[in-house]
């Protein structure tokens, strides 16, 4: 009696842990570029920022794919969110975020067909 | 050979490592190093400013040779009057903000390809500054309005601060295409095939049913492949644009290089040719992906939550069955600025409407789309007005928007003026639609036909009127 409660409990908490991780990616999934791009991006990149302020249409297409493939983790690395708890920039972004993120760059660079700022 | 092996490993790693831009190569690469704005453009092509400084694209008026009464005026945008967005100069360029600061207009000037001057009479240094050479012939160019140091406003490309980014797009040098044109021509009349009708962001991809020419699994024509020109001048205004900068090149399908006289297989529908226009069967309807603006009553206007300003009354549509007008090449354009209206018999100004009838040879059947506005004028001269387009998105004051404009652009101070209703027919070339998706021969020829033959001149369907008589 004792072992099947137990395994029970074991079966609720499993289950209980499977719903929240597919509620947590499925609330990931809705989350879009540009929501991401302006939650973990313009904190630190907004109007005169001395950072530099960066939207989408601040660089050409080609610029963001450079920088998302080769300078991204090089120049953010050491870089901390106090947004988020102070934690690395690059911890913070998983690397379907950055997806998401460079994705919504790219499409709406400087040359792309609708360049946008990010709101 | 080892090393020569290791070279080449560093070599294509080298290749793997550098920007992606720099991997890549422009028509203009070689050519200058910097763009420095319209200057690096003329210290080449200066002939081919010149020549673009006379030209319809620039000065928004050339020859209307298709216009009944223009005899040798240069008519256009410029100085007439329409019913979209009226006349440009009075909203030439600035920001106008709603009360959350949101910029809810930017003026005409926006689709000009100046950098933000009024095009001139006369040619000068600063007139050909002024072109902007890459709207049209780089891919990838975007420009935005920035404030002048010296006050006033400009167009300015986005990349203005980054040099490495304008210096690729200002490279990637080449004819217009379909693209290029449609970034304006798909937006005319302030939004999304708002004015013609015919012509979508949709075609710079889109399939056969759509636009059986400009489709990019088809044909995939660029816009010019039609649209020829020759020293900026370029052929075909279609039935309601005025000036016409290249009179004895029409465009039409029955050309020999493209569909000649007899395109189809069937005996009867050749017949047709002789008096029906293709479009009026092979562009069953229009407006196809987004609605188009059929109805615009600037003397009814509103304040828009979604838009977050005033705006006219409009009605737009979606999958619009043209209307069938006779057409022989000449067009009634009644919006000449400083000129009495003119009213068909409705008591609607005619602002374009197709000079044709079946009892002419030279006339055939065309599609059309009939577009209604309501347009201030003058109550004593019967002119028609312009509308100060930015102050009104702002203010909501109607009068006073119409008041300053007319003093803007008339110099007459606090016109009286009335509302009457407009008439514009415009003639419909694009779409056009595969042959399997074309109207047969009931949609024209039965008791629930697509077509008004009254308006046509004819009493009903002619082809019934042969059949009971041969009975």
């Amino acid at each position: 009696m004792r072992l099947t409660g137990k395994i029970a409990t074991v079966i609720v908490a499993g289950l209980a842990v499977i719903a929240m991780t597919s509620m947590a990616s499925a609330k990931d999934k809705k989350v879009d570029g540009r929501t991401l791009f302006r939650e973990h991006c313009k904190v630190c990149h907004g109007p005169d920022s001395p950072n530099g302020e960066y939207t989408p249409m601040t660089l050409i297409q080609d610029q963001w794919e450079d920088f998302f493939d080769n300078n991204y983790v090089n120049t953010h690395k050491d870089v901390v969110d106090a947004k988020h708890g102070n934690k690395k920039v690059t911890d913070v972004i998983t690397p379907e975020m950055l997806k998401k993120i460079k994705k919504f760059a790219v499409d709406h660079a400087a040359d792309s067909e609708h360049p946008m700022t990010c709101g | 050979m080892t090393l020569k092996r290791i070279a080449l490993a560093a070599c294509a790693l080298a290749l793997v490592a550098a920007p992606a831009s720099a991997r890549k190569t422009y028509s203009h690469q070689k050519y200058f190093e910097h763009y420095e704005g319209t200057k690096t453009c003329l210290k080449c092509h200066k002939k081919q400013a010149r020549s673009f400084f006379h030209s319809q694209h620039y000065q928004w008026k050339a020859t209307a040779s298709n216009v009944v009464g223009a005899k040798d005026r240069k008519l256009g945008k410029i100085n007439m009057i329409n019913d979209f967005c009226t006349n440009p100069l009075p909203t030439w360029i600035g920001e106008w903000k709603n009360k959350d600061g949101k910029i809810v207009e930017e003026g005409c000037s926006k689709c000009h390809t100046g950098r933000g001057i009024v095009p001139a009479e006369t040619i000068s240094d600063e007139q050909l500054e002024n072109i902007d050479c890459l709207i049209c012939h780089a891919s990838g160019y975007r420009r935005n309005i920035y404030e002048k140091e010296g006050g006033g406003y400009e167009w300015k490309p986005i990349l203005w601060k980054n040099t490495v980014g304008l210096d690729s797009v200002s490279k990637r040098i080449s004819l217009p295409t379909r693209t290029m044109c449609l970034r304006c021509h798909a937006g005319s009349g302030g939004g999304p095939n708002f004015k013609r009708g015919d012509l979508e962001y949709k075609q710079t991809e889109c399939d056969a049913d759509f636009d059986v020419h400009m489709a990019k699994d088809g044909n995939d024509m660029q816009c010019i492949d039609c649209h020829q020109g020759e020293d900026h001048k370029i052929a075909g205004p279609g039935a309601d644009i005025a000036g016409n900068e290249m009179p004895d090149k029409n465009i039409l399908c029955n050309n020999d290089d493209c569909h000649g006289n007899e395109p189809h297989e069937q005996k009867i529908l050749n017949m047709h040719t002789r008096r029906v226009f293709c479009t009026a069967c092979h562009i069953p309807v229009f407006a196809k992906d987004n609605p188009t603006n059929m109805v615009r009553d600037w003397s009814k206007g509103h304040y828009s939550e979604k838009k977050g300003k005033y705006t006219y009354t409009a009605k737009f549509e979606k999958d619009v069955t043209p209307v069938l007008r006779w057409w022989n090449g000449k067009t009634t354009i009644m919006q000449v600025a400083g000129e009495p209206v003119k009213k068909d018999e409705k008591g609607e100004i005619m602002v374009a409407v197709p000079v044709g009838s079946k009892d002419d040879p030279n006339s055939k059947i065309f599609a059309f789309k009939e577009y209604h506005a309501v347009m201030p004028v003058l109550k004593d001269r019967q002119w028609i007005l312009p509308i100060l387009t930015g102050d009104f998105y702002v203010t909501g004051d109607m009068d006073a928007a119409v008041k300053k404009a007319t003093e803007k652009f008339y110099g007459i101070k606090d016109a009286q003026f009335e509302w009457a209703p407009t008439i514009h027919y415009m003639g419909l070339f694009h779409e056009v639609s595969p042959a399997s998706k074309a109207v047969g021969c009931l949609g024209c020829h039965s008791s629930g036909s697509r077509i008004d033959w009254k308006a046509l001149g004819y009493e009903g369907d002619p082809m019934m009127a042969l059949l009971q008589k041969s009975h």
